[in-house]
């Protein structure tokens, strides 16, 4: 097991540099006419490398629409979505298969390892198709999966599948990795090493980690958290220090 | 209608590109069936009323010459019922435009009336019978086609060593002449050979047998033994040359068509149950994967209080409606394969009418037997659904279990890719399923093997038959024996470079119980023209003592070299002799026997006689050849190899074209159904984890190739398995169809095998790929949703 990182003081960047993401007014809206329905209203914000972010938010605040945005898999109606000054929303479909491979990883609430594949494997996978991943075993120590690398998935319990999730995600060295509810499906000690090696990537990899999360509880692990409702961001707050993730209850 | 049959209605319109691959594999079981069903149905009700119409007799002789008042008494045999006598004379024809000779077998018409058996069908023009008809003929429909003759056109015959010309009164069909080919040949050849009609006087006054006959035709009275009929017709018949009688089950046409029958009826059951039980095996993966997604639906209506029976009776519907559709492609398309193939039989086999008649019983049969299929196939799934208590059911299924493959196991891992080994643990996970689909593709490649190897089979036959065995020009034959001082008449024929006698009688071959009625050849001892070939292929020289017999009649007698046959002659006086069997011979055309010439003529103790000669000669003579024979007298046929071996290949090239292409476009359809099916169940089972392959940056083309991996691991096994199976079906068919006066070769080649290969692999790729094209539809943000 990683040991548990110590309360890390933090200065946000003084003077400008580039962000990861640079977002502004972007919208969703599906269908049309009297059936559209707005997901995201207008959102604003940058993403910085390095940064741990949180965004809040309870059911149907638009919190999945924007991950989706962020990853490539969804295209905005309105508005500016720059990935390192290039605008994602005129990507085609093989530049956002690029984007999603080189840039991005992904954890999901429901882990979607494949179940003929070990963890090993499942790590594998990924590390075959990208430009300079780590090792599989490497990704899953960080992880601290070491000694349970050659399990199939329904051999391992739901935090160590989850576990597994993120070394496949990191394993690529992604500039950025996106975790849907990464903790929606586990109980609070599984949630919370699970929570640990996101941090651990974080900040050993310097990675952006962007979390989703219904649970106001993680906002105390962010650096800035953002809270949605109704597709807009009605609060952004920065953290002065982040909390440990072991102080962490839920 | 019921909710229950909207839902069925709407969750089929949501299946039905998958619904319809299984019906279209099941359809062309059914069309098969249909097909074959049908045509035999054709065959035996044109053939039985055209019998009967046309009084089509019993049984047949064939003698030297009996006086008119033998006819009594053979009409007092007991057992006879009816008698017709006649004369047939085989005849050299002359036609203009073609300057090859052909042969007539001319045959009488009844001074009086209409003859009592063996009627004639008149198809244009009309009998040879006014008494202004001298010099006019009829002629057969199949010779007339062949040349475009038409009533009036005028044609040549040598008659007795007279050429005389003759105007044609019309066109006609027979009975007995239903497949019209050469004595002793299995294919017809309807350019150098035509049957005739002409008044029995004229007929007979050419031949110097007025008053006479040489043809016999009798029925028999009902409960009359056909053997003892036989046994007495030819003891009354010897002492006039008879060449023993026969029934219906020895006559050429008729055994012809009835062996068509029996291939037809073989085929009516091997093929629809392939296809049925592949279809069958589609069915069952089809509403497994149905009711696994259905799982909840079927808990929902268990919970309301729908009954088991209810529901297990709304997925039968299901399958039913699969074959609902099944049986109407089937149907259609064993209407329209039935209309070619009866295309096809007018060239072999010539009826006043052969309609496609549709044995309407085969419907109902083909309901029966596909809703059969389909029931096996879904009972199953449909077991299982129901059993489900409701709130199991509610709960999503469980994660599949996996362990690493048995290649994995046996150390073979570290060359692997993930991708790889995912398609190796499905395949090992659903090891019946996988085997299935394997077994299913393997069929589809056998079956195109089947009639390649015919094809090869036939080019084997034509080689071996006419370069190897057979290497004259020609085969001039006599009207009958003569003496051997004849051969030198036929080497000063222009062009003749060599001429090699021979010498044809018919005999009766007996070994213990089985006997066997053909022609016993005699020949030189180690001629360089007719050769006596054997399984090496060697030349085997005849030996001054003892028979050499093929193969296929060795079978039949049951004996080996070195054990006796008893050869009972046929023609002139009855003889019984013991001969030792000296060796076998390979010979494709059926069972035959050879004898040294000079030890044949010694034992029928009748002098140096010959039938005929096999020529070489010189191609470019050839014309003066070919007007020369034309006007030779006292010849009976001339038989040039070319023109028989073009006419084979063309015959048979038509019927193997066709099949071919049935079977083709059946392996196409196999293929193709269960490679879709396959990928598109395996799209709906994987579809999650498809979506994060997608998601985690797999282009669409990576992901296509995790989807049809285990696919394209399960089509590299069923091709040579296929070609195992089919060289084991090809092998099969061929000794069914093999019969004593067909004989066709097990030949299997390499491009066979990469034909059958080529179709099932390009099949199962476009299959895959139109299957794939549901990628794009593929929704990435439901992978990212947590399952419920």
């Amino acid at each position: 097991m990683p040991s548990g990182p110590t309360p890390t003081e933090r200065s946000l960047p003084a003077a400008p540099r580039e962000p990861v993401f640079h977002v502004r007014g972007l919208a969703r809206i599906y269908g049309e006419g009297t059936a559209a329905v707005t997901a995201l209203a207008g959102v604003d914000f940058d993403l910085f490398r390095s940064e741990l972010v949180v965004l809040l938010g309870a059911s149907g605040s638009g919190k999945s629409t924007l991950l989706n945005q962020l990853g490539g898999l969804d295209s905005p109606t309105h508005g500016t979505l720059l990935y390192r000054g290039a605008d994602l929303a005129r990507f085609d479909e093989p530049s956002l298969t690029r984007f999603r491979r080189d840039a991005v990883g992904f954890v999901f609430q429901a882990y979607n390892l494949i179940p003929s594949l070990t963890a090993r494997e499942n790590v594998a996978l990924i590390t075959e198709i990208c430009r300079a991943p780590m090792a599989p075993d490497e990704a899953l120590k960080l992880v601290g999966l070491g000694d349970r690398m050659d399990h199939f998935p329904a051999q391992l319990s739901g935090g160590e599948q989850q576990r597994v999730a993120i070394a496949r995600a990191i394993a690529k060295r992604p500039e950025v990795l996106l975790c849907d509810e990464p903790t929606g499906a586990l109980d609070v000690r599984t949630g919370i090493t699970v929570l640990e090696a996101i941090e651990r990537i974080n900040r050993e990899l310097g990675t952006l980690a962007v979390i989703i999360t219904h649970n106001a509880i993680l906002a105390d692990m962010a650096d800035r958290v953002f809270t949605l409702s109704d597709g807009r961001i009605v609060n952004e707050r920065t953290n002065a220090r982040r909390g440990s993730v072991r102080d962490l209850a839920w | 209608m019921s909710l229950l049959d909207r839902k069925l209605l709407r969750d089929l319109a949501a299946l039905k590109s998958q619904a319809l691959a299984v019906a279209l594999v099941m359809a062309c079981g059914l069309a098969m069936m249909i097909m074959t069903r049908s045509l035999i149905l054709s065959l035996e009700t044109t053939r039985d009323t055209y019998y009967e119409h046309h009084r089509f007799a019993q049984v047949f002789a064939r003698l030297k010459r009996a006086p008119n008042a033998v006819r009594d008494q053979l009409a007092a045999i007991p057992g006879v019922a009816t008698v017709e006598t006649g004369i047939a004379m085989q005849v050299t024809l002359d036609l203009p435009g073609l300057d090859l000779p052909a042969v007539g077998l001319l045959n009488s018409l009844p001074e009086r009336g209409e003859a009592v058996l063996n009627r004639v069908y008149l198809r244009s023009g009309r009998l040879p019978l006014s008494p202004s008809a001298q010099y006019e003929l009829a002629a057969g429909e199949a010779f007339a086609e062949a040349h475009g003759l038409k009533p009036g056109d005028t044609i040549s015959a040598v008659l007795n060593g007279t050429k005389q010309t003759f105007r044609l009164s019309g066109i006609v069909l027979s009975p007995e002449f239903v497949f019209e080919a050469p004595p002793n040949s299995a294919l017809p050849d309807n350019k150098t050979y035509g049957v005739f009609w002409m008044p029995y006087k004229e007929l007979a006054t050419a031949f110097q047998l007025y008053g006479a006959f040489n043809n016999v035709a009798l029925t028999l009275a009902p409960g009359a033994s056909e053997g003892d009929v036989i046994a007495d017709a030819d003891r009354l018949l010897a002492p006039y040359g008879g060449r023993g009688a026969y029934g219906r089950a020895n006559h050429p046409s008729h055994r012809r068509l009835d062996d068509e029958i029996r291939v037809l009826t073989g085929l009516s059951i091997a093929f629809p149950l392939v296809f049925l039980s592949v279809a069958a095996f589609m069915t069952n993966s089809v509403m497994s994967r149905q009711v696994a997604l259905q799982r909840e639906q079927i808990a929902m209506l268990k919970a309301c209080g729908f009954s088991n029976a209810q529901v297990g009776l709304h997925y039968f519907k299901f399958s039913f409606a699969i074959v609902l559709v099944g049986v109407g492609f089937g149907a259609i398309g064993g209407i329209f394969l039935g209309h070619q193939l009866v295309g096809l039989y007018h060239i072999f086999f010539r009826f006043p009418q052969l309609d496609f008649l549709l044995d309407s019983r085969v419907l109902v049969a083909a309901s029966v037997v596909s809703s059969l299929a389909a029931f096996a196939g879904v009972a199953g799934a449909v077991r299982r659904a129901v059993r489900l208590p409701p709130a199991e059911a509610m709960r999503p299924e469980a994660p599949a279990r996996y362990r690493p493959a048995l290649l994995e196991r046996l150390g073979a891992a570290r060359w692997f890719s993930a991708s790889f080994r995912m398609s190796l643990r499905n395949i090992e996970r659903r090891p019946i399923r996988s085997a299935l689909t394997c077994l299913a593709l393997a069929l589809a490649t056998s079956i195109l093997v089947v009639p390649s190897s015919f094809r090869d089979g036939v080019a084997y036959i034509i080689d071996f038959q006419w370069d190897v065995v057979q290497r004259q020009t020609v085969t001039l034959t006599l009207v009958e024996p003569g003496p051997t001082r004849g051969l030198a008449d036929f080497g000063h024929l222009p062009g003749v470079i060599l001429a090699e006698p021979f010498r044809y009688v018919p005999v009766e071959l007996r070994a213990g119980p089985v006997t066997r009625r053909l022609l016993l050849q005699g020949l030189p001892a180690r001629g360089t023209l007719s050769r006596v070939i054997d399984a090496h292929p060697r030349q085997l020289t005849l030996p001054p003592r003892g028979i050499i017999i093929s193969a296929k009649l060795a079978t039949v007698l049951q004996v080996r070299p070195g054990d006796e046959v008893v050869a009972k002659v046929l023609e002139g006086e009855e003889r019984e002799l013991r001969v030792p069997v000296a060796g076998l011979a390979e010979d494709f055309t059926g069972i035959a026997a050879y004898m040294e010439l000079p030890a044949l003529n010694r034992l029928l103790l009748e002098g140096d006689r010959i039938n005929g000669a096999h020529l070489t000669v010189a191609a470019g003579s050839w014309p003066e050849f070919l007007a020369a024979v034309k006007n030779t007298p006292r010849l009976a046929g001339c038989m040039i190899k070319n023109s028989v071996r073009e006419g084979f290949r063309q015959t048979t090239a038509a019927s193997v074209s066709l099949l071919q292409k049935i079977y083709m476009f059946f392996a196409t359809v196999v293929a193709f159904g269960i490679i879709y099916n396959s990928a598109r169940i395996s799209l709906s089972e994987r579809s999650r984890e498809l979506a994060t392959l997608r998601v985690l940056g797999f282009s669409r083309g990576e992901v296509g190739a995790v989807l049809v991996g285990e696919l394209v691991l399960l089509t590299l096994l069923a091709l040579p398995l296929g070609l195992v199976l089919g060289s084991f079906f090809a092998s099969g068919i061929i000794r069914t169809l093999n019969t004593e006066t067909v004989r066709l070769p097990l030949v299997l080649t390499a491009a066979n095998y990469a034909f059958a290969v080529s179709v099932v692999a390009i099949a199962s790729a476009l299959s895959a790929l139109f299957a794939a094209r549901k990628l794009a539809a593929i929704d990435l943000v439901s992978a990212l949703k947590a399952l419920d």
